[in-house]
């Protein structure tokens, strides 16, 4: 007993080392992360872009829309076109869906537009303390991996949300293909087929098959379930002779009879 | 034994890019194959039968009627927490509704509107928004430089409003109304001294700054619209004021009109004139008023055009209940109307028409409202509104009056009141309430679910067996009678089923009452009980979400801390059931005890004990009176313990079972976890005591098993036929601390799972470079965390799992005093790739289905995540043993799915807490989640496996059913003519 306590902290302990490793292979691989770091000044930035979804108007979606940066850490809203007469050279130009989030500190965040129709997929946004912005992929796995995205973002829709599954429809299909169908007809088919295929009243295919029954018996060293039910219910005299006529006929019994309507068909022809 | 970190995965990953990519694709593979029979999701033709979402506002701070066009039916408001809508004031419904962020970041300072146009200052005076009214799009958003936000106007010139005005603690800015653009920025003068405070513009090309040197003087600053240049200032004495915002306001051609209470007397003085340098003082005795002592007089004037001046007209507010409405009218005032007794008065304006509604009480429970033309006082005729107060709820404290102007040119009005307990009631002559919002529900605090009681006839069979034997005839003649009762009861329920078919579906509505409520055949249908922050309670049909009862406590702190227990379920009939909600201040830990039935409301009339000292831990035992009350007991800061109910019977098993009854406190200033446990006297004794120091690490939450929780498996069949058993201690204490340093490279997170009878530490972890806010589920044998990885930035998820090995060491009982084993401890880590906003695990009656961790993502979506996925023995290498678990490979990253949304499209808001409940059916858990907005639904984390689906196809079973019958019927005849030819043959 205490040998397994004993097992189990020594498994800790290699565990909680391996942690270790793993921390300090990974501290080489961050010097660029650095830069991220350490909000001495309060730097804030605004982080703008543009969300699309082709297709829709702006005001059909925007209204149930947010911008969201690292959960609800920030929020932003999209606007909607500015209709052109209103357009004043002072205010810069805008159009469907853009956004501003602003006054965002320093730091790293993954951006995501929320719609409950709408599917966008979110983007890391890295913002330097100096105030240098610059938009990325989002890698869960390898956080420091950079593959470049434009900004300001350009978000584009990826299709609508898929919140339902189908219900299973019944088709025809579908029933042929249920493995119980499959079952019930695969017999039926080789039931009526193969009489056709194999004519039984052949005198050398009959003696071939009789062999391979004998064979197939002969190998069997499972004891045979009717048998056992004969052997237990039957009177114990009888036992032997019982037991004999089971065990022989038994597997045999299905087989006989198609052959013999088979054949009757066949005389009857 | 040990678990996997994936920090070690991803390292490997790294160096072998390509292979990792392909185990990555297995991986994958082998997720969505196990999908396959894992997936829970919802159907299309499931939505609305069962679930239901409610969405919330909040307290009201700013509320505006859309006045541009009489069919408009806008109302905008701002709220407390943080949230601009636009609802539809004939039904109460909203139009759209924006949720900034929590905090005073995301505060709505003011809300103006002019046209289509709403302009919003959020974050104390941080941005300025424009939003788009009818489809609630933003139009422009600015930020504003620093400085505390003070005032904002919108500023006229030539009756058309083009600028808005934001005056901060130093700074004044004028925006462009159209594009947000600043126009320009002016530095306050003298600043530092002066608190400017107040805004006015008249529509005349010049903006009015008003600031105050408290018991000094007023200075007023003008500047012009067009350059912000300064064109006047000046200062004039008043020493009697310390702060302009509460006691003045701005009247008639910009006149400043202020009262004192101390004086007895209002001033006024021109803003605009150069002579007048000092305010002129008019008595109230002159007008014969006078304030009542202690009350600060509150003045109300109208703007009703930004580019115009205000009115003439104004209200003075006397005391809490006496308005009075008085015209400046050639540097003379005079009264028009006194109303007293009056709760409340608002202008509102149609038009060129200015009314003036004033609630008066009419009678104790009823308020009668009037309207008033505001430049004569007269009344106008068949304009009374009566409003009928609600008997459990509390005093309207705000009116807003939406006027308009009928067919014939005269005004009628709607108004909306909002009460102390934030329920805004709408209404239209001649008192009918077109609407009413609970807004109180968009801050639940804790809530419960309480099964519905019997019916009536289902009471009589219950109580059939309840009552002692009464000899053998009487027993038979009750049997019979309650069995006639039953047949007499199934054939009403067929008749009206009949009768209801026969109805069109629209007509056929079943209104739920109080009265009419019972239990369901799977009890399904259950009472929710849900606590608010502001003190009101609610009692919520699960089904519906109707309001069956509202209960508001007055007197409530707003920081009151609350917790809810069940004393006594409906399943002792004819006990009632019985809920008591201790109330707890924040700051002085002084609790209260309110016992009430959760069914209906009611206050119980049951002896409550009085708690002189801090309540610091409360203890709701297994150990019932002979009412069939579980004993609640109440431990205070001097260790003494309090029983409710605390009757003979009650005290006397409490001695008998003392020496097994133990409880633990938390002090997390300390860092100190304490055991105690209770002696014969109801004195405490100090058993044990675990320090975690708190200048390193806080504690930040503990948490141990729910009490209603069955743990169906003792343990885990594995691949080998063996049993792993569950190590299930229902004394185990689940502590995280997070580590005070918050430097990214030092922070920590630290979990403890600690056993509260003896306070042995049966585990600990700690996750570097990790911070909080941590989200943690305890339950089975498991405990779940939620962690930052302040490294890689990203959420992720740690499973503990606690096993005893092959075999038990004790399994008829289990004991905390005598475990000499340590469990086995596995744990796995997980990246998650969402945010979070809260974690719970479903719950089944006897548990045998499957766990599924709910999870609230702030996008409002609640995520259903299968335990599985959470399984410290997911293998990194499939063998055939694994799969013959069951078991899905190790990823690190978590996948998520958007079928896993249980409420699809329905997205909670700001969700903070998540309440599962078991319902009769095994297969199906009861989910309420609570934010901003309350959405119920049903899950059933292994499908619905003991009802027949809902798309149960009846017609093609009884079809198959009648072919088969029909064919063998055919086949037999037929057979009997062939036989029947043969034989003839």
């Amino acid at each position: 007993m205490n040998l397994r306590a004993r097992a189990c902290v020594s498994a800790l302990l290699l565990f909680g080392l391996r942690v270790c490793f793993s921390q300090d292979i990974k501290l080489q691989e961050d010097d660029e992360d650095v830069m991220f770091k350490t909000p001495e000044e309060d730097v804030r930035v605004q982080v703008s872009g543009r969300a699309l979804v082709p297709g829709v108007r702006a005001q059909d979606w925007i209204s149930s829309a947010r911008v969201l940066l690292d959960g609800d850490k920030h929020v932003g809203f999209l606007s909607l076109p500015v209709p052109q007469h209103q357009i004043s050279p002072a205010s810069f130009c805008r159009d469907d869906g853009s956004f501003t989030v602003s006054d965002v500190p320093s730091g790293s965040y993954v951006l995501e537009i929320s719609s409950p129709t709408y599917r966008f997929q979110p983007v890391r946004v890295d913002i330097t303390t100096t105030g240098k912005m610059r938009a990325r992929v989002v890698n869960y796995i390898k956080t420091s991996e950079v593959i470049r995205l434009p900004y300001p973002l350009q978000m584009r829709c990826v299709g609508l949300h898929s919140y339902f599954i189908p219900r299973e429809t019944w088709g025809w299909s579908d029933f042929l293909m249920n493995p119980m169908v499959l079952m019930m007809v695969l017999p039926l088919l080789i039931i009526l087929l193969l009489p056709k295929v194999f004519n039984p009243s052949d005198p050398e295919m009959r003696r071939e098959m009789e062999q391979s029954m004998n064979m197939l018996n002969s190998n069997q060293e499972l004891p045979d379930v009717s048998e056992l039910m004969t052997k237990f219910f039957s009177p114990p005299k009888s036992q032997g002779k019982a037991a004999g006529g089971g065990g022989a006929r038994g597997p045999r019994g299905g087989a006989p009879s198609p052959r013999a309507g088979a054949s009757r068909r066949k005389m009857r022809d | 034994m040990p678990g996997w970190l994936f920090g070690s995965l991803t390292a490997e990953h790294c160096g072998s890019c390509s292979s990792a990519a392909m185990a990555w694709l297995v991986v994958r593979l082998a997720i969505s194959v196990s999908l396959l029979y894992t997936a829970s999701a919802v159907f299309e033709d499931q939505v609305g039968k069962f679930d239901w979402r409610q969405q919330f506002i909040g307290k009201v701070r700013f509320a505006l009627f859309d006045t541009q066009s009489q069919a408009s039916k806008k109302l905008l408001v701002a709220t407390d927490k943080n949230v601009f809508a636009s609802l539809n004031s004939r039904t109460g419904d909203l139009f759209w509704r924006h949720v900034d962020k929590t905090g005073p970041e995301g505060h709505i300072d003011t809300l103006l509107m002019y046209g289509q146009d709403a302009v919003v200052v959020v974050g104390n005076g941080r941005l300025l928004r424009s939003w788009e009214t009818t489809v609630g799009g933003l139009k422009w958003e600015t930020v504003l430089d620093t400085g505390s936000f003070q005032a904002a106007a919108l500023v006229g010139v030539q009756d058309h409003v083009k600028y808005v005005a934001v005056l901060k603690k130093s700074s004044i800015s004028l925006h462009d109304l159209s594009s947000g653009s600043q126009i320009w920025v002016e530095n306050l003068p003298d600043s530092d001294t002066v608190q400017y405070q107040t805004i006015y513009s008249g529509g005349n090309g010049l903006v009015f700054v008003l600031g105050v040197v408290p018991n000094s003087h007023i200075v007023i600053v003008e500047y012009k619209i067009e350059d912000g240049e300064i064109m006047n200032k000046k200062s004039v004495e008043a020493a009697w004021m310390s702060s302009l915002e509460t006691s003045c306001t701005i009247i008639s051609s910009g006149i400043l009109l202020c009262a004192d209470q101390i004086t007895q007397s209002l001033y006024t003085l021109p803003l605009q004139s150069a002579e007048q340098t000092e305010m002129r003082q008019i008595h109230l005795q002159t007008l014969d008023l006078e304030v009542a002592s202690g009350f600060q007089p509150v003045l109300t004037s109208t703007q009703p055009n930004p580019a115009q001046p205000p009115l003439s007209e104004f209200f003075l507010q006397l005391s809490p209940d006496h308005h009075i409405l008085l015209q400046l009218k050639d540097n003379l005032i005079a009264p028009l109307r006194d109303f007293n007794p009056s709760y409340l008065a608002a202008f509102a304006t149609s038009g060129e028409r200015t009314v003036a509604a004033v609630m008066s009480p009419k009678n104790d429970t009823a308020c009668s409202i009037n309207l008033f033309s505001a430049d004569t006082g007269r009344r106008h005729l068949d304009t009374t509104i009566i409003y009928h107060m609600d008997p459990n709820g509390g005093k309207p404290n705000r009116l807003y009056v939406h006027a308009f102007l009928k067919k014939d040119d005269s005004v009628g009005y709607r108004v909306m009141v909002q009460t102390e307990d934030l329920t805004l009631t709408f209404l239209q002559q001649p008192g009918r309430v077109v609407w009413m919002r609970e807004e109180a529900l968009a801050d639940v605090v804790t809530m419960e679910m309480v099964d519905l009681p019997f019916t009536g006839t289902q009471a009589e069979l219950e109580g059939e067996f309840g009552k002692k034997a009464d000899g053998l005839l009487p027993m038979v003649l009750k049997r019979l009678s309650s069995q006639f009762i039953l047949l007499q009861a199934w054939l009403a329920h067929l008749w009206k089923l009949f009768y209801d078919a026969r109805k069109p579906r629209s007509s056929v509505k079943n209104e739920i009452t109080i009265d009419t409520l019972s239990r369901d055949e799977f009890n399904l249908q259950k009472m929710m009980v849900m606590v608010t922050a502001s003190g009101k309670l609610f009692g919520i049909d699960s089904k519906s979400g109707t309001i069956l009862w509202k209960q508001y406590l007055e007197n409530i702190q707003p920081n009151s801390v609350f917790k809810l227990i069940v004393q006594r379920t409906t399943a002792h009939f004819p006990h009632p059931p019985q809920c008591t909600l201790l109330i707890k201040d924040k700051d002085t830990g002084l609790g209260s005890l309110y016992v009430f039935n959760p069914i209906f409301g009611k206050k119980s009339q049951i002896g409550v004990p009085a708690l002189p000292r801090p309540i610091l831990q409360t203890l709701l035992l297994p150990v019932i009176d002979q009412d069939y009350a579980k004993v609640l007991l109440l431990i205070d800061d001097q260790y003494k313990v309090t029983a409710f109910p605390s009757t003979k019977n009650v005290l006397q098993q409490l001695q008998d079972t003392a020496s097994s009854i133990f409880f633990y406190l938390v002090d997390s200033s300390q860092g100190k976890l304490s055991g105690f446990r209770l002696r014969k006297d109801l004195s405490t004794e100090l058993i044990w005591e675990v320090v975690i120091p708190a200048e390193v690490q806080k504690i930040v939450a503990v948490k141990g098993k729910r009490a209603n929780e069955h743990v169906h498996s003792q343990g885990r069949v594995m691949g080998d036929r063996s049993v792993l058993y569950k190590y299930l201690n229902p004394n185990l204490l689940a502590v995280i601390t997070e580590s005070t340093d918050t430097h990214q490279e030092r922070s920590f997170v630290g979990i403890f799972l600690i056993d509260g009878v003896t306070g042995r530490i049966v585990h600990e972890a700690v996750q570097r470079k990790a911070r909080g806010p941590v989200h943690f589920v305890h339950s089975e044998n498991w405990v779940v965390y939620v962690y930052w990885n302040s490294k890689f930035r990203r959420n992720e998820f740690s499973v503990l799992e606690l096993f005893e090995g092959a075999e038990l060491y004790n399994s008829t009982v289990f004991s905390s005093l005598d475990r000499p084993h340590p469990p086995q401890v596995l744990q796995q880590s997980y990246i998650f790739p969402a945010p979070i906003s809260t974690l719970e695990a479903t719950l089944t009656e006897k548990g045998i289905t499957s766990r599924h961790l709910l999870v609230g993502l702030p996008s409002g979506n609640i995520l259903s995540l299968p335990k599985m996925f959470l399984d410290p023995r997911r293998p990194e290498v499939v063998s055939e043993q694994s799969r013959e678990e069951n078991l899905i490979p190790y990823a690190p990253e978590m996948p998520i799915r958007e079928e896993w949304f249980i409420n699809y499209n329905q997205t909670v808001s700001r969700v903070r807490g998540i309440y599962t409940a078991p319902s009769g059916l095994e297969s199906t858990c009861l989910v309420v989640a609570y934010g901003l907005d309350i959405y119920q639904t049903r899950v059933f984390p292994s499908k619905q496996f003991d009802v027949l689906k809902d798309d149960y196809d009846y017609v093609l079973i009884s079809s198959v059913l009648f072919g088969l019958f029909f064919a063998t019927m055919i086949s037999k005849r037929l057979a009997e003519v062939k036989l029947l030819n043969r034989a003839w043959r």
